[in-house]
């Protein structure tokens, strides 16, 4: 779990004199320490895809890691669009992935095929009908 | 190279920017409302600077008014209940 960490640091001091929390990230539990961001103790857990794009599900993690992007925006504690390169982690907070959503209104490769009018709709299944 | 992406918000790629403006002769601004670069969650404020780039180094002296994109309130993106109450 501390394989991304750095265990000694000449500033921070020693991994070893941190304070643990645990944090749930999409139902499953983390371990993070005292200070760390969303998205920093995600990364030390080895987590990168903090959601995925809305409309067309690609994965989406840090990017700019300084607020700016919203890239990183995850729901907290049922809170959405939250930075998790800014926000600190607490004691048993709640985190859940930005998800894929419907599409349903998106235009089909073949729209223009579509009948527009009923006469139109007639002529296009005429054949349908007949055979 | 083409294939990287420009406006993350939307997902648009440099390839879809470079086809709309060969295809249009348009300007930054004309280019976002085709293409919704920069419509994105963020702003704009990741690729505002990206596009004006892209546009003026692939049509700059082609076009005469060519508008780079413009910069309004609100500075970061907020929640109709932050603003409205």
């Amino acid at each position: 779990m501390n394989k991304h960490r750095i265990l000694e640091h000449p500033v921070l001091g020693k991994l070893a004199n941190q304070k643990e929390m645990t944090f749930t990230f999409d139902g499953k539990k983390y371990i993070g320490y005292e200070g760390d961001t969303i998205a920093s103790a995600l990364l030390a857990n080895g987590i990168r895809k903090l959601r995925v794009h809305e409309e067309t599900g690609t994965p989406r993690g840090i990017y700019c890691n300084i607020g700016h992007c919203f890239e990183c925006r995850v729901t907290v504690d049922g809170k959405p669009g939250v930075r998790a390169c800014l926000t600190e982690i607490n004691r048993n907070m709640v985190i859940e992935s930005g998800k894929q959503h419907s599409t349903p209104f998106k235009p089909t490769d073949n729209e223009v095929d579509l009948p527009r009018t009923y006469s139109e709709f007639e002529n296009i299944y005429k054949e349908e009908k007949e055979g | 190279m083409d294939k990287v992406i420009i406006c993350r918000c939307e997902e648009v790629d440099l390839e879809e920017i470079k086809e709309t403006i060969s295809k249009y002769q348009c300007s930054a601004r004309e280019i976002k409302l085709r293409t919704r670069a920069g419509m994105g969650y963020c702003g704009g404020r990741t690729c505002r600077p990206a596009l004006n780039a892209i546009v003026a180094e692939i049509s700059g002296e082609k076009l005469r008014h060519e508008i780079p994109l413009k910069i309004q309130p609100p500075i970061r993106p907020v929640s109709l209940g932050k603003i409205g109450g």
